[in-house]
């Protein structure tokens, strides 16, 4: 279970002072996909990259299951990215030199998983989110956009993350994709107990989802 | 698939610019290895020659002066005394006698020419006419020496033109009434090994025959040094003496050494300035190629450096979101160099045997750019009794580099110096492997002081 109290964080940019995140608090449960909607510029991906350990908040906390993740140093931040978040971006960003399947792996290996389960592993995932094994050994450029993001998704989830925090996840894919990866996020979510942040900025999108939360100049409410 | 081989496959992801960097680097390799073997090669070259050329002193009586004789000959325990000498490692001695043909049945091949009318007094002074005739033939020149190897076949004293084409020498502590004569001298008195020939009244027989493709040189007598001082009533006399240093570097401290022993009887010369000169050049090119391979070896790691800076940055994102998926620096910077040593040792082995195949020509184009001089040789000497003038002539007279132990053949030195093995071996291979090791490492600072600086919520904002 996710739990956010009084997240705030601003930025200095020259011009003044921008609060990006002011007094965040909500809570998430495991399964559970919450959409975090907003204009852009109105805080929602700095608050995704707090959670993600991405970026210090200057004040707040941060509690997965009961752990308070200000007090992790920087090597265990290390160590909560590896193995209690999964990142799904608008531009997939997967690693162009490595295949759909060692893409998997990678997070695998970051994980410290057992070398001699990673293979099966990653194959498994990318079974679950629709690719055949014979679009494993691809590379991203060989695969459509929406491949990349299932590739993206299958990484986010291999390491059997409790959080994932998506960014966009159908920004650069049409509607009907865009919903079958929503959709895809959700099957995941319940089956491996993560809960799942999903910022985005299409109500259709944001509607699939749990839970809606608007974000709105870096205040949080949550929407009925 | 761990950040090391993800780093070596990441040396081959854009296939242009890999190529491009490994070119570079392979350049600069071989620059340096070709410097280092070029190194070596001089390196190996001066001390061989300090320690064997140049590193001779000729001690000759005081007053003795070329053909010309003078002087009160030095003895033989005067010279073997400077055995004692530290960093002496040997003294060659001899002792010269021109016979006339009335102390010889030999005939010397060279003809007077007009110095020698000059000299034989019969003829017209200088600037007079040139047709008189006269009876006047040059003498015969007899050496005795104690070092008849380093004599006739040439060694540490600077000999080295003088070849044994029949028969054998003696040996260096023989009396008996053999010689050794040059080619010419042998074909103008028709002889042979096993000949005979009369020297002060006594018969000499003929055991081997030299040649040195020098028409004076050619026609000397070499005997042993017991045998001349004995036959010519000079028992004990040398009129030089050659004295072996062990390195150039202490001619110097020998030859004041000597100087102080025999004191005022005797000169003392020695060819270290002159031998001196003939390496410089080699110190230049020594000098140069440190340079040079220093230069290359840095050129080569900022290549690197530069080539790696500009990857990271191409690769902000990547890493960016390497750190979000949880990757530590550490494994990161160890992707990078990886794939900074790939491009390293990939320009190491195709540098290295450029280097190899470059390093001959580079290293002989740095010999001859960096000059250098050829210088004749120090004259011999000749024993005079009562210190009479030399009455010989023609064409002048070259003294038998070598085989008088006076002459130091610098013509043959400057060859030698620039004649030079270029070889790589184990340590070559070491320094290609330290140089790429050393060049991987630079390359890869301000590639992992950047990696390290890089925030992923500010690389993935930019989405």
């Amino acid at each position: 279970m996710l739990k956010v109290e009084n997240l705030d964080k601003t930025f200095n940019t020259g011009g003044g002072n921008v609060h990006a995140v002011q007094k965040v608090s909500f809570t998430a449960n495991d399964g559970e996909v919450v959409a975090i909607i907003g204009a852009s510029g109105s805080g929602k991906s700095t608050l995704l990259s707090l959670l993600g350990l991405l970026d210090s908040p200057d004040a707040g906390s941060i509690d997965i299951d009961g752990v308070q993740l200000a007090n992790l140093d920087s090597s265990g931040q290390t160590k909560y990215r590896s193995t209690q978040v999964g990142f799904v971006f608008q531009q997939f960003n997967l690693i162009p030199n490595l295949s759909a399947k060692e893409n998997v792996m990678l997070a695998l290996e970051f994980a410290h998983w057992p070398k001699q389960d990673r293979s099966a592993r990653a194959e498994a995932m990318l079974t679950m989110v629709g690719l055949g094994t014979d679009k494993a050994d691809r590379r991203p450029a060989k695969l459509s956009g929406g491949e990349q993001q299932r590739v993206a998704i299958a990484r986010a989830f291999s390491a059997q993350p409790k959080l994932i925090l998506a960014d966009e996840p159908t920004g650069s894919l049409d509607r009907s994709t865009g919903q079958k990866i929503v959709a895809l996020l959700h099957e995941a979510a319940t089956q491996q107990h993560a809960t799942v942040l999903v910022v985005t900025h299409d109500e259709k999108i944001a509607q699939m989802a749990d839970r809606r939360l608007e974000i709105e100049d870096g205040v949080l409410k949550e929407i009925a | 698939m761990n950040a090391v081989r993800r780093g070596i496959r990441n040396a081959f992801r854009n296939a242009m610019r890999s190529v491009g960097v490994v070119v570079i680097l392979a350049v600069a390799i071989a620059l340096s290895i070709s410097m280092l073997i070029a190194r070596d090669a001089v390196t190996t070259k001066i001390n061989t020659v300090r320690a064997s050329t140049g590193n001779t002193i000729t001690v000759s009586p005081k007053g003795f002066f070329g053909g010309q004789g003078g002087g009160t000959p030095l003895t033989t325990a005067q010279i073997n005394d400077l055995l004692g000498l530290s960093n002496v490692t040997g003294v060659q001695e001899s002792l010269s006698e021109n016979l006339t043909t009335t102390e010889t049945s030999l005939k010397s091949p060279t003809l007077a020419g007009f110095l020698g009318r000059q000299f034989g007094g019969s003829g017209a002074g200088v600037g007079g006419s040139s047709s008189s005739t006269t009876t006047f033939t040059i003498p015969v020149r007899v050496t005795g020496t104690n070092s008849p190897g380093n004599a006739v076949t040439g060694g540490a004293n600077g000999g080295g033109s003088e070849k044994l084409t029949s028969g054998k020498s003696f040996s260096p502590t023989s009396n008996a009434d053999v010689a050794i004569v040059g080619s010419t001298l042998a074909s103008k008195n028709k002889l042979k090994v096993g000949s005979t020939f009369t020297a002060w009244s006594t018969k000499i027989t003929v055991v081997g025959i030299f040649n040195a493709s020098s028409t004076f040189t050619d026609s000397d007598v070499l005997m042993p040094l017991a045998t001349v001082q004995k036959l010519a009533g000079a028992s004990g006399e040398v009129t030089s003496a050659t004295v072996v240093v062990n390195t150039i570097d202490n001619v110097a401290s020998v030859d004041k050494a000597i100087s102080k022993k025999l004191g005022s009887v005797a000169d003392v010369t020695s060819t270290q300035a002159t031998a001196e000169a003939q390496l410089a050049p080699l110190n230049s090119v020594k000098t140069i190629s440190t340079y040079t391979l220093i230069g290359s070896v840095i050129g080569a790691a900022i290549i690197l450096l530069l080539s790696m800076l500009m990857i990271v940055r191409e690769r902000r994102r990547e890493v960016g979101v390497l750190k979000a998926l949880g990757a530590p620096n550490r494994s990161i910077i160890m992707q990078f160099i990886a794939e900074s040593t790939t491009f390293t040792v990939l320009g190491a082995i195709v540098g290295f045997l450029g280097g190899i195949l470059v390093s001959s020509p580079i290293t002989s184009a740095l010999v001859n750019a960096s000059g250098g001089s050829t210088s004749t040789g120090v004259s011999g000497f000749v024993r005079r009794t009562g210190g009479s003038g030399f009455t010989g002539g023609g064409s002048g007279f070259t003294p038998p580099a070598g085989a008088t132990g006076g002459g130091l053949r610098f013509g043959g030195l400057h060859s030698t110096v620039t004649q030079l093995h270029t070889s790589a071996g184990w340590s070559t291979l070491g320094f290609a492997l330290i140089a790429a090791i050393i060049i991987a490492a630079l390359g890869s600072t301000v590639a992992t002081a950047t990696i390290v600086r890089i925030r992923p919520a500010e690389v993935l904002r930019s989405e």
